[in-house]
């Protein structure tokens, strides 16, 4: 390759301690192309640093081996001009830390790392940012209730120009119909106006938001930076965004399947919803005497809503006040699973609580009556220690919240019009790790489309949507991907000539990043793309790369590694370690000072969606008696930061084992397991376990061809 | 099955009596787990708690497990809602003396401080028609004796006729409240002999064994034990003293055995109220709301014992107030003696009653 690389071991933090530097480096002198190769005590320090500097300009090199601590760490000292590749070898925590002083196999394990790191640098590219024409810096937010209202505020407030479209003809959802909401700071005794009319105003009055009323989304394509949308409100009308808020919000359950409850049996059952709408409309109404109210109301319950709304509770606590403030003589009843006032809504249960006529109880409806024009309601398991019969005059059904659904952002996607959805349809999001992002790239769900919220807290997460909207716009125009790896200036490219049209790229993107031609010929859309690599990792014909990540980097650094031949009885196991969660886990485990087996090689991998055949195949005909991928957690709990990688990885590696059976080889080879970042005990245990399980099937019989 | 119909009313004089925030009791059962004294089987006073928020006064007022209570305040102590459940007790069990009192008035003339006049003028009016009436109605001359001013023969007579006139009413209220319990339990079979079952309670009382089990307040068992026998003993002396103004030279002199217990009695009330009045007045936090029926009591019960004392340091000293202090002295009697079922010093017989009750039924 004609790169000019220099080689830089440090043996400072016990890593001379433990390994022969001299022997090390002379080593790969001896191996490699490489143009030097220096020690150094302590190549963090400024001394350091300039010894390096010095080189790359006396020895013009344009790449650096740097053999000391983990990656993960110093990354601001080691930290060299763009041009400069670098590439750190972990010596600290994945060698030194975790093997036995000066035993052979650590210098050995010390030795293959270099190689590997070398390797890797002679065979990636400085990354050139793919950075799009016409990057739009306008946001588009789908749904003008509260959270969309909030979010176009806030976008207009950082200087975007903002699009609101709302279907209705009105601003303000399902908050603009509320009668009176929940106090949400002191006082807490008294409810207060809804605060989306006061917002309503301020975006109908901000020149920055355009707003589309009685509006729809016909058509979405393009990518971040350019979106291109097709408006429908009487006439079309096509507006370029960079990005996209989806605030569509919910919608209630439909209580037309809780007859057993009496709605749509008896006329005095109401749900919390048509209840707040009739007050609203009617303050002065006259309320009846008793009015009972039924939480979970299709909540939490395996037949309906298995889940809560975490709404409900307050509201009905805020409807008994203003029927008690509007009417002294109505006593309200409130049977309920378990009252949830989470946060400061608790103070606001408590004011509500001192109410003479406020009688809750926990309990199960048993039966609802209709007797001389009232409601007789019978129920079981009360905190009364007896069952109960109420009359009451009214009953109202606290009802949750379900998704609106994303399907009316008609994205013009190869994998669907909506978003990708989670458990109980809400739309995708890790409510932890990245509560924002969907699976499509530029588009972030906010408020109670993405899960059941209340109002303070969809004002606080159309905040936070924004935010995440206006990163990927400014990423965009980097050309740096987004979220989770941010900054990250590679993208895929094909080479497009071998592609056979197999569409495994396209159906297992994570991200719909590809769209396709009619042939099936994946169409890339690199800044939808979060550069996970999963593309990388299913290509049979092995077409797509990125500058510093590659089939034939990876597979560089497999064949650099020295495997010896089966008398040594030092086995060799290739362990591909995913960079999010397993690789800290080890780098900590180095750090707690835990020992694992000095015959694993680890390579740290974007995910282990990414790990591409060939490499498993490079490392079984190299002599590598058995293969372990380490990723995160897969399943609807899931960990794995491109959500769909280990599950990936996991059908993927089981067609191999069976490949593997059919050529006579054990399928116990090749295994995926899956940790926690804070696994490192565990880690471990796994690599341990695993080589023994390996020791004990035997060398790898391709060894020795 | 139970129909509810929550009586407001009810809940509002829980709230008044008791200062506590009723409704904002959670029902987390925290006060049931600290209470030494609740049985394993549905404690007390998580469900009484929820009873009378839900204003159930009919199954409260009937309800053993108020009685079995020593408002100790242990669950007050670990309430995370602050709801008092000890004041909560201590309001129903109030309520429940007014609700047993015959006649009602007497019970309404104690249970607000705007009625202390009427309370305090009907044994004034009373006491002076009978010595009227004994034609003594003046301060007499020359050394202090009592008998002067009013004929033993009177008081012993007069006071004994109103005091078998008010414990006859007040019994009815007490048979009224028994089988009020035998009604409102009677799925549930009595297990144990009801004669056993009290004496099992005087057994109880007299040890003052439930005492011991609160741990939120230590004090209360001995100023309890103290003012219980204080007050025992003066009961017996008293009789005595009855009996000795027919048979002996009455008054009997300082060094009388029965004097000697009549003062040492005094005493022990004396220290006994002192201590309680203390730690109402200081450690409120942990001995909870003390209303209006706590200080009347402890109050006149001190004053009684008080003047009690300097009536008869007034007879030695020859004091010119001794006749004032006297009158005085009857008219604590009274509040402490008449007013006794009617009010808060009722708990000796309803207490005992649903205590025994309990036993009976095996709820303990």
């Amino acid at each position: 390759m004609g790169k000019r690389t220099g080689v830089y071991i440090c043996s400072g933090c016990e890593i001379g301690k433990s390994i022969n530097i001299e022997k090390l480096s002379q080593t790969v002198t001896g191996e490699q192309n490489i143009t030097v190769c220096k020690n150094h005590s302590s190549l963090c320090s400024v001394e350091g640093y300039e010894l390096i500097s010095r080189d790359i300009e006396k020895e013009k090199l344009d790449s650096v081996v740097i053999a000391a601590c983990s990656p993960r760490v110093k990354t601001g000292i080691f930290d060299f001009p763009e041009n400069i590749i670098c590439e750190r070898v972990n010596l600290r925590e994945q060698v030194v830390w975790c093997y036995e002083q000066g035993e052979e196999d650590t210098q050995m394990a010390a030795e293959d790392y270099l190689r590997m790191g070398i390797a890797r640098v002679k065979n990636i590219l400085i990354s050139q940012p793919y950075i799009a024409d016409d990057i739009s810096s306008d946001i588009l937010v789908v749904g003008g209730g509260i959270t969309g209202i909030t979010a176009s505020i806030e976008g207009a407030k950082a200087g975007y120009t903002v699009h609101l479209i709302e279907k209705e003809k009105k601003l303000g959802g399902w908050s603009g119909k509320l009668y009176k909401q929940i106090p949400y700071k002191e006082p807490y005794n008294k409810l207060i106006e809804p605060v989306v009319k006061e917002k309503i105003r301020n975006v109908e009055d901000n020149p920055d938001i355009k707003i589309y009323k009685s509006a729809t989304v016909s058509k979405i394509t393009g990518q971040p930076g350019k979106f291109e949308i097709i408006i429908q409100n009487g006439q079309e009308q096509k507006i370029t965004v960079g990005s996209i808020v989806a605030s569509m919000g919910w919608k209630p359950y439909d209580a037309n399947a809780l007859t057993h409850l009496g709605y749509g049996k008896y006329k005095n059952v109401l749900t919390n919803v048509e209840f707040e709408e009739l007050i609203k409309e009617y303050p002065e109404k006259q309320l009846a005497k008793s009015i009972l109210f039924i939480q979970c109301a299709g909540s939490r319950d395996k037949d309906h809503l298995p889940y809560c709304s975490s709404f409900c509770c307050g509201t009905t606590l805020k409807q008994a006040k203003y029927i008690r403030d509007l009417s002294p003589e109505t006593s309200v009843f409130i049977i309920y699973k378990d009252i949830r006032t989470p946060g400061l809504y608790e103070e606001f249960y408590k004011e509500v609580q001192k109410d003479d006529y406020l009688f809750m109880t926990k309990g199960e409806i048993n039966e609802i009556k209709e007797k001389d024009n009232k409601l007789q309601i019978s129920i079981k398991n009360t905190l009364l220690g007896d069952d109960i019969e109420i009359t009451a005059d009214m009953v109202v059904l606290a009802t949750g919240m379900t998704p609106a659904g994303t399907e009316d952002l008609n994205l013009a996607y190869r994998l669907g019009k909506g978003l990708p959805e989670l458990k109980y349809n809400f739309s995708d999001s890790h409510f932890i790790c990245f509560p924002y992002e969907t699976r499509r790239t530029g588009i972030y769900a906010a408020g109670s489309l993405r899960a059941p919220m209340d109002i303070p807290s969809s004002m606080e997460d159309a905040k936070g949507a924004m935010l995440k909207a206006i990163q990927c716009i400014e990423a965009t125009k980097r050309g740096e991907a987004v979220h989770p790896r941010s900054g990250d200036k590679t993208y895929p490219s094909l080479y497009l000539e071998r592609c056979t049209d197999c569409k495994r790229c396209t159906e297992e993107c994570p991200f719909g990043a590809y769209d396709e031609t009619e042939k099936g010929t994946p169409l890339p859309n690199p800044t939808r793309c979060r550069r996970c690599g999963i593309c990388l990792g299913s290509c049979p014909e092995r077409i797509i790369s990125f500058s510093d990540f590659s089939i034939n980097s990876v597979s560089a650094m497999i064949k650099s590694i020295n495997v010896p031949d089966e008398f040594e009885e030092k086995p060799r196991i290739l362990v591909f370690v995913c960079e999010n969660d397993a690789y800290p886990a080890l780098d900590m485990a180095g750090r707690k000072g835990l020992k694992y087996s000095p015959y694993v090689r680890i390579i740290p991998v974007r995910c282990i969606g990414s790990i591409n055949n060939v490499w498993i195949s490079d490392a079984l005909s190299k002599g590598f008696d058995g293969i372990l991928q380490i990723g995160c957690k897969p399943g609807d709990d899931y960990q794995c930061h491109f959500i769909h990688g280990s599950e990936l990885t996991e059908t993927r590696s089981e067609n191999l084992q069976e490949t593997l059976e059919t050529m006579m080889l054990e399928p116990e080879r090749i295994k995926t397991e899956f940790v926690e970042i804070t696994d490192y005990y565990k880690i471990t245990e796994i690599i341990n376990e695993y080589v023994e399980a390996i020791e004990e099937i035997g060398p790898n019989p391709f060894k020795e061809i | 099955m139970i129909d509810i119909n929550p009586d407001i009313e009810f809940k509002k004089e829980v709230k008044r009596l008791s200062n506590s925030s009723l409704n904002e009791c959670i029902q987390c059962g925290n006060c049931s787990v600290v209470c030494t004294l609740a049985p394993d089987d549905s404690p007390f006073p998580r469900k009484e708690m929820i009873w009378a928020g839900w204003g159930m006064k009919e199954r409260l007022i009937v309800n053993t497990d108020i009685w079995l209570c020593h408002q100790c305040g242990d669950c007050s102590t670990h309430c995370p809602r602050g709801v008092k459940p000890a004041d909560v007790f201590s309001a129903i069990r109030q309520i429940c003396y007014r609700h047993y009192a015959r006649p009602k008035f007497l019970n309404t003339i104690l249970s607000k401080p705007i009625w202390l006049p009427v309370a305090i003028l009907i044994p004034v009016i009373v006491i002076l028609s009978i010595i009227f009436m004994a034609g003594t109605l003046q301060i007499p001359e020359g050394t202090v004796s009592y008998s002067k001013f009013f004929p033993h023969a009177w008081l012993n007579g007069s006071f004994s006729i109103i005091v078998f006139t008010i414990y006859g009413f007040a019994i009815s209220g007490l048979i009224k409240f028994w089988n009020d319990l035998k009604a409102h339990y009677h799925d549930t079979q009595p297990k144990k002999g009801f004669f056993r079952s009290f004496l099992s309670t005087i057994n109880e009382i007299l040890l003052h064994s439930k005492f011991s089990s609160c741990s939120a307040q230590k004090s209360r068992k001995t100023s309890h034990l103290l003012v219980f026998y204080g007050f025992i003993l003066l009961l017996i002396v008293t009789c005595f003293a009855i009996v000795a103004t027919l048979t002996h030279n009455y008054p009997l002199k300082f060094t009388n055995p029965v004097k000697i217990m009549g003062n040492i009695a005094g005493l022990m009330l004396l220290t006994g109220l002192g201590i309680m009045i203390i730690n109402r007045l200081f450690n409120k936090k942990k001995y909870g709301n003390s209303n209006y029926s706590d200080w009347l009591l402890i109050i006149s019960f001190f004053l009684l014992v008080i003047s009690g004392g300097l009536v008869e340091l007034a007879r030695f000293m020859n004091w010119y107030y001794a006749y004032h202090l006297y009158f005085f002295h009857l008219v604590c009697v009274w509040f402490v003696v008449f007013y006794l079922p009617y009010a808060k010093f009722g708990h000796m017989l309803y207490r005992t009653i649903a205590i025994g009750f309990a036993k009976a039924i095996d709820r303990q």
